[in-house]
């Protein structure tokens, strides 16, 4: 075979990657594209679709896969539909990190009901008989299944790009993407064209689930495989660019296809690289048109400050309790047996501790950063390599961590903070793939397994203690390396939010405060706003590096799995959950997830559903975090009148909510 | 390499252990556990009692095979709890690692100091399964895994780890002969970029240059969990491989060979994969597997041992055959709680000095953790993957001639691991 053949071949290998990437893109990017709406669910829709047509197909035999191509999509376009109605629709018009709150969830409760109906395992689903087979043509053999993906996807674009350029349909949808509130005056219902689209948008999902689905299987895991890739192409091409996520499906399939070829290296790295390279050269990717896709939404992010319904004094003395109970509890957890909880508090500690450092961009700068987990992980990452090549030492190695994410931190931040909303967090995920691709590759990470079994010591030149063999008898109680470990931890996190509360205090606090709540202003009074969010984001970076430093100290490991998406995804719904824009906001956040996360997967089989309602329901009814939880029930209609009539009961009330 | 520089070092210095902790200062419990154990132990009548932590990837891309792992873990218990001869009492408890390092050294930290669990069984994917090993010699605790990597009992071995499952070196074993004689002597390995594939291209390269006079003519690697596989179809079809042997599991091993069957590579390449006998994949894969080649950990129609009772109970129990996972987490319980039973403690100090090299009957005949790596002497099989009775659904598995457990398991030093 020639070489010329072996190229052609490859080429149209990447073609049908492409189609598949195609399929996958459209219906993401027309429901950003028209509604703002980052929909995290679309790779569940995706599976859902090649669920309902291996549930269709199986008892119907030969035409079944046919009958399922058709009347799958529908089905999945329905659900579309119905997701927009309950629960999307109630969150338009606020900032689209709700709408990946809120799509995160529906993830965990599809995925769910996908596995307790279909089970765990993945099932077959065949390629239709006539087309299940190799074909000659242009000199080799092809699956002649390849060709039909080739077929369909384009046939599939072609048929969305009539729909949105040629029909009245399609006009009313791209006005309303321009102007919603222009197309509202003159007489339309936009409301329903909007849950048209989504159901659409979803249909789209489910026919690429379907095509992709024979192409390999149906498993609970397939739609979380092609999440990322799908939200890297439709960036590429330019979000909410139809034409965009076409080329940029076509062109990703193509240069992915021929590196892993010709470059086996770069493997799993080129298309984050690709995709940031596009981002910084043009934000707007290679076919969008206006920076402003993210901005024309009015909504700000909420953040829970000033929610609170107690004094400063009442909040202090509050924190000074907070601390002086964790300071006890291993002596509690003694007393009681429940040692187990130092464990998880542990975890806890931490958690809260990098939702912190996402806090002060996140709830302060108003920089979504969907890739914070780069930061832990990499902190994780340099404390072991330091722990075990240059010294046992904790503070050395927390050091390094510090420093080398703070670094990176600012190189990422010089990169990418001039882009905005959407961009700066598609930008922040491109590098974090880029960093956990990159960690499979090498000997001196590890590669999959990560690295384990590093002894630490907690002190400087000799002098410290080593946990291993300290022990102090006091009492009833052995004061040991587990304890020094603790407090250790303990100290770390409360010092790194005295240090965040006294930046936040400090002039430069206000700043970003300023920034958050309006830039243009802040800028026309004269600050330079880019430099002041690449700060914020440095320190940020540093002390998620520190976070995972400490995990990684405290535990003796480090594995990929730290600096996977789900983790920066998880960060965010702390820092929501708990309240963003109050520092200590997200860290009570990070306690109440890990330890509701812990609690429900030990009891409840089916733990995500539960997690993922509790999520959607959140997103919809507080969006501004628990700490407001006081601050709305006292303003609750039925709650306001108890407090009219009784007032003396509400204040242990409202102490009991916080 | 580092990491086995790492597990020396490792032996030296002891690292910070809860457990200790929680020992030493224990006092305060004593009262209210001996109430307890009174009132539980009422019909025990002087059994050990244990407590086994079973912790599974039950949500995640391994939570398929997670279901057979807990399944069989729950049926040894109860056999174990039925059996007079065996003198031990379990209760189980079961978690859920997510697939995660992190959340299974909580989970296993759970067991353990919540339910007072001091043997734990389970991880499938090799970077928890390292992540419990370590967990176990700081906790002190037995610990079977679940995973099938060579490093759990050899680079990083300990003295606390007692795999029943078979790894992956045993696998390469079952194959390569089989595969230099019958499936073809130009290699093309391909293999998923992880642990897990590196270390079948590494002994199966290994085994079969050992006497067969092989070439290799391709290699490449797919990143873990990629969708499609065309381009590297094409370019094994574009070289002169008699044999392609594939170094994936689970989904990534489904896509690569139903991809490959639709591109026609069946026709010119045998396909070879250690895991191609899985249940899940047999049954992902229906027609597309038919002549296809795989290594056999397990199947339900083996005759060794007491496997055909054992299948029979675990059928009428959760209505299906058991799998390899179900398989190995069976044995495990079963074969740690003899060696309790031998050395009548139920304190995993004194069954961790018993259990290496211990005799017994299990579902794949006589067995044993070798001394050495307490890794178990596990027959293996060649297997051809055929169509089944009927002529469509999931592929039936002709099986080669069995290699015995002693010859199928390299020695301890090869493996880099000596205790």
């Amino acid at each position: 075979m020639s070489v010329a053949t072996a190229v052609a071949e490859q080429v149209l290998n990447g073609l049908v990657v492409g189609m598949v990437y195609v399929l996958l893109a459209a219906g993401l990017s027309i429901i950003f594209g028209v509604m703002d709406v980052i929909n995290f669910a679309h790779g569940e829709l995706f599976a859902l679709g090649a669920y309902f047509a291996f549930a269709i197909a199986g008892p119907l035999g030969g035409a079944g896969f046919w009958v399922a191509l058709v009347v799958a999509p529908l089905l999945v376009g329905v659900i579309g539909m119905a997701i927009e109605r309950l629960t999307v629709k109630r969150l338009y018009g606020r900032d689209p990190l709700y709408h990946i709150l809120l799509t995160f969830g529906l993830v965990l409760i599809i995925n769910d009901l996908i596995t307790s109906v279909w089970g765990k395992s993945a099932q077959p689903f065949p390629i239709p008989a006539a087309l299940d087979q190799p074909i000659a043509l242009f000199g080799f053999t092809y699956s002649m299944y390849n060709y039909a993906i080739i077929v369909i996807g384009s046939v599939l674009a072609l048929g969305t790009w009539l729909l949105l350029s040629r029909t009245q349909f399609g006009m009313i949808i791209r006005a309303g993407s321009e102007d919603r509130e222009m197309v509202r005056n003159l007489g339309i219902n936009i409301d329903r064209y909007y849950t048209l689209t989504f159901g659409f948008g979803a249909a789209l999902a489910g026919v690429a689930g379907i095509v992709l689905g024979a192409f390999q299987n149906v498993s609970p895991t397939m739609g979380n495989a092609v999440i990322i890739p799908a939200f890297v192409i439709v960036v590429l091409g330019g979000l909410g660019s139809f034409r965009g996520a076409v080329a940029g499906g076509l062109f990703v399939g193509l240069v992915q296809t021929l590196a892993r070829t010709y470059t086996p290296f770069l493997e799993g790295l080129i298309v984050f690289l690709l995709m940031i390279v596009v981002l910084v050269v043009k934000p707007t990717g290679l076919f969008g048109t206006s920076i402003g896709a993210g901005e024309h939404h009015d909504g700000a992010l909420l953040h829970g400050a000033g929610g609170g319904v107690l004094s400063s004094e009442t909040r202090a003395k509050l924190g000074y309790a907070a601390v002086g109970v964790l300071v006890l509890v291993p002596f509690l957890a003694e007393l009681t047996g429940v040692t187990y909880s130092v464990t998880l508090l542990e975890d806890i500690l931490i958690w809260a501790l990098f939702a912190l450092s996402l806090d002060l961009v996140l709830g302060y700068a108003g920089l979504v950063s969907l890739g914070h987990t780069l930061f832990y992980g990499v902190g994780a990452y340099a404390s072991v390599l330091t722990l075990i090549h240059i010294s046992p030492s904790v503070f050395v190695a927390l050091v390094v961590a510090v420093v080398v994410c703070a670094a990176i931190a600012w190189f990422v931040g010089y990169l990418s903070i001039r882009v905005s909303g959407v961009f700066f967090a598609m930008i922040t995920l491109g590098f974090a793939e880029l960093f956990y691709n990159a960690v499979f590759k090498f000997d001196f990470t590890g590669g999959s397994d990560g690295l384990f079994g590093v002894d630490v010591f907690y002190g400087l030149a000799g002098l410290g203690i080593d946990p291993g063999e300290f022990e102090i008898p006091l009492g009833l109680f052995v004061f040991d390396g587990g304890i020094v470990q603790y407090y250790f931890l303990l100290a770390m996190v409360v010092g790194s939010y005295l240090l965040a509360r006294r930046l936040i205090r400090a002039p430069f606090g206000s700043v970003l405060q300023a920034i958050r709540e309006s830039e243009d202003r802040a800028s026309f009074i004269g600050y330079d706003v880019t430099a002041y969010k690449r700060r914020a984001f440095v320190v940020s970076g540093g002390l998620a590096g520190l976070a995972g430093g400490l995990f990684a100290a405290n535990n003796g490991y480090v594995a990929p799995s730290f600096l996977h998406w789900i983790n920066s995804g998880e960060v965010i719904v702390m820092t929501v959950l708990g309240g963003m824009g109050t520092l200590y906001g997200p860290m009570i956040g990070a306690g109440v997830f890990v330890a509701a996360e812990d609690i429900l997967s030990s009891y409840i089989d089916q733990w995500q559903l539960v997690i993922g309602v509790l999520f959607v329901l959140f997103v919809i009814f507080v969006p501004r975090g628990l700490v407001s939880l006081p601050r709305t029930v006292a303003d609750h209609p039925t709650f306001g009148s108890v407090v009219r009539d009784q007032t003396s009961v509400t204040e242990t009330e409202v102490e009991q909510h916080d | 390499m580092m990491r086995d520089e790492n597990s020396a070092d490792s032996g030296s210095g002891l690292r910070p252990s809860r457990r200790r902790f929680v020992q030493a200062a224990g006092l305060a419990g004593v009262t209210g556990l001996t109430g307890l154990s009174g009132c539980l132990g009422g019909g025990g009548g002087g059994a050990n009692e244990i407590t086994y932590g079973i912790i599974s990837p039950m949500t995640g891309p391994y939570g398929g095979l997670a279901e057979g792992q807990r399944n069989g873990a729950e049926l040894a218990i109860a056999h174990v709890n039925e059996n007079d001869d065996i003198d031990v009492e379990i209760t189980g408890v079961y978690e859920d690692t997510e697939a995660d390092p992190s959340t299974g050294r909580r989970k296993a930290q759970s067991v353990v100091e919540q339910d007072g669990a001091s043997y734990i069984m389970g991880a499938i994917s090799s970077s928890v399964a390292l992540a419990l090993n370590e967990f176990a010699k700081e906790e002190e605790v037995i610990y079977n895994p679940g995973g099938a990597a060579v490093p759990i009992t050899g680079s990083n071995c300990n003295e606390w780890v007692f795999r029943a499952e078979t790894n992956t070196a045993q696998m390469a074993e079952a194959v390569s002969d089989f595969t230099a004689e019958n499936l073809g002597t130009n290699v093309w390995f391909h293999i998923a970029d992880y642990a897990y594939g590196e270390s079948v291209m590494q002994r199966v390269e290994k085994r079969m240059k050992d006497g067969h006079d092989i070439n290799v003519v391709g290699r490449s690697r797919s990143q873990l969990g990629s969708t499609n596989y065309n381009s590297y179809v094409s370019q094994i079809a574009n070289s002169d491989a008699d044999v392609a042997v594939l170094g994936m599991t689970g989904g990534d091993l489904i896509n690569f060979v139903k991809q490959a069957a639709g591109q026609g590579l069946k026709e010119n390449v045998n396909l070879m994969s250690p895991t191609m006998t899985f249940a899940v994949v047999r049954g992902a894969l229906g027609e597309a597997a038919y002549g296809t080649y795989g290594g056999v950990r397990y199947l339900p129609s083996i005759e060794t041992g007491d496997n055909q009772s054992f299948v029979e109970a675990y059928q009428s129990e959760y209505g299906s055959a058991p799998d390899n996972f179900a398989r190995a987490a069976y044995m495990s319980i079963r074969m740690t709680a003899q060696g309790i039973a031998e050395a009548d403690s139920t304190d995993p100090a004194e069954v961790k000095d018993v259990l290496p090299g211990l005799e017994m009957d299990t579902i794949l005949g006589p067995n044993q953790f070798r001394d050495c790596d307490h890794q178990a002497m596990n027959p293996v099989w060649p297997g051809e993957l055929v169509a089944p009775e009927g002529g469509s659904g999931p592929a039936a598995v002709e099986l080669g001639e069995m290699i015995d457990g002693a010859d199928a398991l390299p020695d301890c030093g090869e493996l880099g691991c000596t205790l």
